[in-house]
């Protein structure tokens, strides 16, 4: 294994990096923590004759809240950023919690939400809290900019909606009335393993009822992938445990999770059932909350 | 947290927990591995591996490859000795490269060495190698049926070997049963995953080949390397660095010695060849996968009357340690409990498939994880608490297994009943919450091998102590090995004891095979009771020349004198002293260099029978261990709470090591039961060579571990040792199978014990219940 050769740009504006894309194309691709990207470069699965760092714009590093528009998160933002984020912290814990439980601290501390959301694994930690919780993700072309919501961003494994020369600038939570939210990952160990399943929600209650509810589901599904039927078996009843088993079967009848080294189709359906009860459970509950295979021995 | 008992306090430097020798260089990372030395002129060699699990090699064309800049050498089979190696004389059949065939994913083919790493890498893809692909043989259980193609022509129907023994009078035993019991069991393959890749760096100056290695043995690989080659023993040197762990899987030669050694004599310069972390896993030399059936015979109160093995091993493409693995999977079964009658059947079959060999407690845990989870379901059959199966039927001192292992100290019936106590068996076994259960089991192992691996007289263990010129410290010379269990510290400590002298002065040169005296290395837990012994020799012929000097320089008669922590001192008058130092340098100016030397070589063990050698040790280890886990019914989540292990052990050198090896006993043992396994693709192909796909536990992940000692000595043992670092091993795989048991009622009969496993047991059970409702 080696790193192969490679021209390296470091621009200083995000204009610079959309003109750099266009200007080679194809043979160009963006380095931002380069926790996915160096390990296939490496691994001989990719190769790139530039790469272009974001390093430099650190207009795109951070979490600020604007009124108005929502927590706004920069794509540059590395999963420790959002761990020790104080406005996440404040609003939205399960965000930080999420991002607690990926990888490793080393991982944590370079790897970035523009990353893990660009590169469009089933089974990344990121998409389903966020889609839960309803984010909006701004893109950068040479044209312009856009707006796309994160849950019509993925279109397949390892595939988005982005342009070749087009950059994920930040993605944003719109405020919102919901009482709780809620990741889990469902790994095969504590640390360091990729989910098997991953179930985010969040529910907007009102007294006993819940007036509102999403469901991301990660790892189960080509992509990241909302729970239509299992929120709609939730919308304006009364909250109790039989009625998040309901919804639990339904979100476990319409995923399509697939066999591999780390469960088989069916455990991971039923896994969907049983995390989605729970998450449902701690966004009603809990407020916005995280839980990663809790128990005795992991408190 | 761990339970120290203190043995003798009689001891000046045995017995404590004195800080390792290498802590602080291996702490502050000044300690070099062999991967971070670095020669003038040194190049850089990779080695070419097959992508198919078996197939005909029709040719091979190095000339692009050779054209790249930078390349300065590339081999292939026609540039080695064809002459076939292995680790066990028993079986040689393997080559540096593939001759005719490749036999799996990863089997050595050429070799090239270059001036960087990324060259080779380049230049392995310019080699062109023309296969016929021939079917493979990827299922043990159907390797040995008819018209199955062959790995090796020469070994029919895929056998390696087939081990069948019989002893006492099996029919007798179960004619007199109460309850007869089959169970059948299957252990996966595991890979050790030892931190640091395998690497050896090779170099020749005058005709001398000196190679670099990480690895258990220097002397094998000299032994091999010299074998191969055709050379004197004594114009090949092994030296190791430290070593980041080796777990059986860096005994053997891996393949780099001979490519190296070829490649820097071709070149005339250093080459330093390397796995990667895929590669390691491609030569693996883990455990084997194992199909277990297990038939016992037991009276009304499950005392054990006879028992039956009969199992199957997936070798992998070649030999390896296996046919000992086979050997010690059914011969150190008898070890913990005591009965007359015993079968043991075994075939190890060859497979396309990496070879498989000895992974700590080399054949052992598997049969272990089986034989205790069929005592906890006989001890179920007849309503017997599974704590009591076992102190009925534990081993008791100084008996006979009934395949002629001779047993002095054993003390397992006292480490069940401590780990009863200190896990609150009583009060838990029964009356934990739903969910939760508690699980018992044991184990036990060989301190070294009565035989070496190929057949020589050569003494087991050596040693040299030489004392420095001015008094004040002093060095051994030892052949034996740490990879990071400890062996240096501990056997610095048993020099400085029997010399009289102090740790904290203490020096040691080990491994190396032209300065230091012969020793077989690190496996089979066997160097603090065999390098012991040598290095307990050595430093009492230091003691009685210095103590000689001393009757001399003080007038007084030699049986009046003593020395301890760098003293001597007379037995009968207090007021006589004089320093080690100030002896030792009057001895050097007197007499010359003061030196000790010890060799150890065990007594002739074992019984007549084929196979006889194979188990047998100067003495056994025994432990228990009691584990609580706590099962989430739902997702099939194992949460290993607490762990209780109580070792007998005999003398302990040093507490905080020995507690250390435990702990990571328990660790290795922990992912073997719940996690690891290698896993291959249909053609062949490991789908999981990396470290994120082959769960090793995190930190996260370790239960707490309460280690417990039974006072214990054994005769055979210098100061009465014993070994730790294999048998901790053995019991973990069935005590978490059996508390899994106790929790949910599902019995998980095959390794790892996975959530999906435990989930779908659940599930069954679940269904079976309604059905007949
Ligand atoms: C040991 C290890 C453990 C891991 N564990 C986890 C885990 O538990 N959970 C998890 O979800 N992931 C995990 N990952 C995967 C990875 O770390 C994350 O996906 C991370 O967030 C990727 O971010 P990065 O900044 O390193 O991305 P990079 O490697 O820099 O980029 C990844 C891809 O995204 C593109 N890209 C990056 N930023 C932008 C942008 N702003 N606009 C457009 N394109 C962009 C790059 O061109 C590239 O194609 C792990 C990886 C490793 C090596």
């Amino acid at each position: 294994m080696y790193t192969p050769d490679f021209d390296y740009y470091a621009p200083q504006t995000v204009q610079e990096v959309c003109s750099l894309l266009t200007q080679f194309g194809s043979k160009a691709k963006i380095l931002s923590g380069g926790t996915d990207l160096m390990v296939k470069l490496k691994h001989g699965t990719i190769d790139y004759e530039v790469l272009i760092s974001l390093k430099e714009l650190n207009e795109l590093k951070g979490i600020t809240y604007q009124e108005g528009k929502g927590v706004v998160v920069g794509a540059r933002t590395t999963h420790n950023d959002l761990v020790n984020s104080d406005i996440l912290n404040e609003k939205y814990l399960s965000i930080s919690e999420a991002a607690h439980h990926m990888a490793g601290n080393q991982i944590r501390n370079i790897g970035t939400i523009g990353g893990n959301i660009v590169n469009a694994v089933p089974s990344a930690d990121l998409p389903p809290i966020f889609i839960a919780l309803g984010a909006i993700v701004t893109i950068l072309g040479p044209e312009g900019e856009r707006t796309v919501p994160l849950e019509d961003f993925f279109t397949g494994p390892g595939k988005t909606v982005l342009a070749q020369n087009e950059i994920v600038t930040y993605i944003t939570i719109p405020d919102q009335p919901t009482t709780g939210s809620n990741y889990i990952k469902f790994g095969l160990r504590r640390s360091g393993a990729l989910a098997v399943v991953g179930v985010a929600s969040s529910v907007t209650m009102e007294g006993n009822i819940i007036k509102d509810a999403r469901i991301a589901l990660g790892a189960v599904a080509p992509v990241p992938m909302r729970a239509k039927n299992a929120e709609a078996a939730l919308i304006g009843k009364e909250y109790t445990d039989e009625l998040l088993e309901q919804a639990g079967v339904a979100a476990s009848q319409e995923c399509s999770p697939i066999s591999d080294i780390r469960g088989s189709a069916e455990y991971r359906r039923d896994m969907v059932r049983v995390f989605t009860k729970r998450s449902l459970k701690a966004s009603i509950t809990k407020g916005h909350s995280g839980e990663h295979l809790e128990t005795e021995h992991g408190k | 947290m761990s339970e120290n008992t203190i043995h003798n306090n009689d001891y000046a430097v045995i017995g404590k927990s004195v800080p390792r020798i290498d802590g602080r260089e291996k702490v502050t990372g000044a300690a070099k591995y062999t991967g971070d030395l670095k020669f003038p002129n040194m190049l850089y060699g990779k080695i070419l591996t097959s992508p198919h699990a078996h197939a005909r090699i029709l040719s091979i064309d190095t000339s692009e490859a050779e054209k790249l800049a930078g390349v300065k050498a590339v081999i292939t089979h026609k540039d080695v000795p064809s002459l076939k190696y292995g680790i066990s004389p028993a079986r040689w059949d393997e080559n540096i490269f593939c001759i005719d065939k490749v036999r799996f994913v990863g089997d050595k083919v050429a070799a090239v060495a270059c001036i960087d790493e990324e060259t080779c890498y380049k230049a392995l893809k310019l080699i062109k190698v023309e296969y016929e692909v021939l079917p493979a043989v990827l299922d043990p259980l159907t390797a040995m049926d008819e018209g199955q193609p062959l790995v090796h022509e020469e070994y029919e129907r895929n056998i390696n070997t087939e081990i069948h023994q019989e002893f006492g009078d099996m029919e007798n035993a179960f004619k007199n049963a109460h309850h007869i019991r089959k169970d059948r069991f299957v252990g996966q393959r595991t890979y050790q995953s030892p931190i640091e890749p395998h690497s050896a760096i090779s170099m020749w100056q005058d005709g001398k080949l000196t190679i670099y290695s990480s690895t258990q043995s220097p002397h094998y690989f000299q032994y091999y390397i010299a074998r191969e080659f055709g050379m004197k023993m004594g114009d090949v040197r092994i030296l190791k660095t430290y070593v980041g762990g080796g777990f059986g899987g860096k005994l053997e030669p891996t393949g780099l010695e001979f490519a190296g050694a070829v490649l820097a004599k071709n070149t005339g310069r250093p080459v330093k060849m390397f796995y990667d972390r895929a590669e390691m896993f491609a030569h693996n030399r883990g455990r084997h996968a194992q199909y277990m059936e297990i038939t016992s015979a037991v009276d009304k109160d499950g005392k054990i009357l006879g028992c039956h093995t009969n199992f199957i091993m997936d070798g992998g493409a070649y030999t390896s340690l296996g046919i000992a693995s086979a050997y010690y999977a059914g011969a150190l079964l008898p070890l913990t409990y005591e009965f007359d009658n015993y079968k043991f059947d075994m075939f190890r079959v060859y497979t396309n498939l990496p070879a498989c060999g000895a992974q700590r407690g080399h054949g052992a845990p598997q049969p272990k994880y089986a034989f205790e989870c069929h005592l906890d379901e006989i001890a179920r059959d007849l309503n017997i608490d599974p704590l009591e199966i076992r102190i009925r039927n534990a081993r008791r001192p100084n008996t006979v297994t009934p395949n002629d292992f001779g047993i002095n100290s054993c003390e397992i019936k006292s480490c069940l009943e401590r780990a009863g106590a200190m896990s609150g068996w009583a009060e838990k076994k029964g009356k934990l919450p739903k969910g939760r259960g508690i699980g018992v089991a044991t184990g036990s192992f060989v301190s070294g091998a009565g035989y070496p691996i190929y057949r020589t007289n050569l003494p087991h263990a050596s040693a040299m102590i030489k004392v420095h010129e001015d008094g004040t410290a002093a060095t051994l010379y030892t052949g034996a090995v740490d990879i990071g269990q400890g062996s240096d510290t501990v056997l610095s400590q048993m020099a400085a004891e029997a010399m009289g002298f102090v740790y904290e002065q203490m020096k040691i040169v080990a491994a190396d095979t032209e300065t230091t005296p012969h020793d077989f290395g690190a496996y089979a837990s066997r160097q603090t009771l065999m390098s012991g012994a040598a290095v307990k020799q050595a430093g009492e012929e230091v003691k009685r020349q210095l103590l000689d000097m001393a009757a001399s320089m003080l007038q007084r008669p030699v049986y009046d004198l003593d020395v301890k922590a760098g003293e001597i001192f007379s037995i009968s008058d207090s007021s006589v002293s004089l320093s080690f130092s100030d002896a030792a340098r009057e001895f050097f100016v007197r007499r010359g260099p003061l030196v000790g030397k010890g060799s150890y070589t065990p007594p002739k063990l074992g019984g007549k029978f084929k196979g006889a050698a194979v188990g047998t040790s100067p003495a056994y280890s025994f432990c228990a261990q009691v584990s609580e886990v706590q099962i989430d019914e739902e997702t099939g989540v194992i949460d290993v709470l607490d762990v209780w292990d109580v070792h007998d052990c005999g003398m302990v050198i040093n507490p905080g090591l020995l507690h250390g090896q435990v702990h990571g006993a328990l660790f290795m043992g922990l992912g073997e039961s719940i996690w690891e396994q290698v896993l291959f693709d249909d053609k062949g192909k490991i789908v999981n060579a990396n470290l994120a796909e082959y769960r090793l536990p995190t930190a996260l992940d370790m239960p707490k571990v309460h280690s417990g000692l039974i006072d214990s000595y054994e005769p055979a043992g210098p100061w009465g040792v014993k070994e730790v670092g294999e048998g901790s091993t053995n019991p973990t795989m069935g005590c978490f199978a059996n508390a899994i048991y106790d929790a949910m009622g599902v019995r998980i009969n095959s390794l790892p014990l996975t959530y999906e496993k435990v989930w779908r047991a659940l599930k069954e059970k679940r269904e079976k219940e309604q059905a007949q409702k």
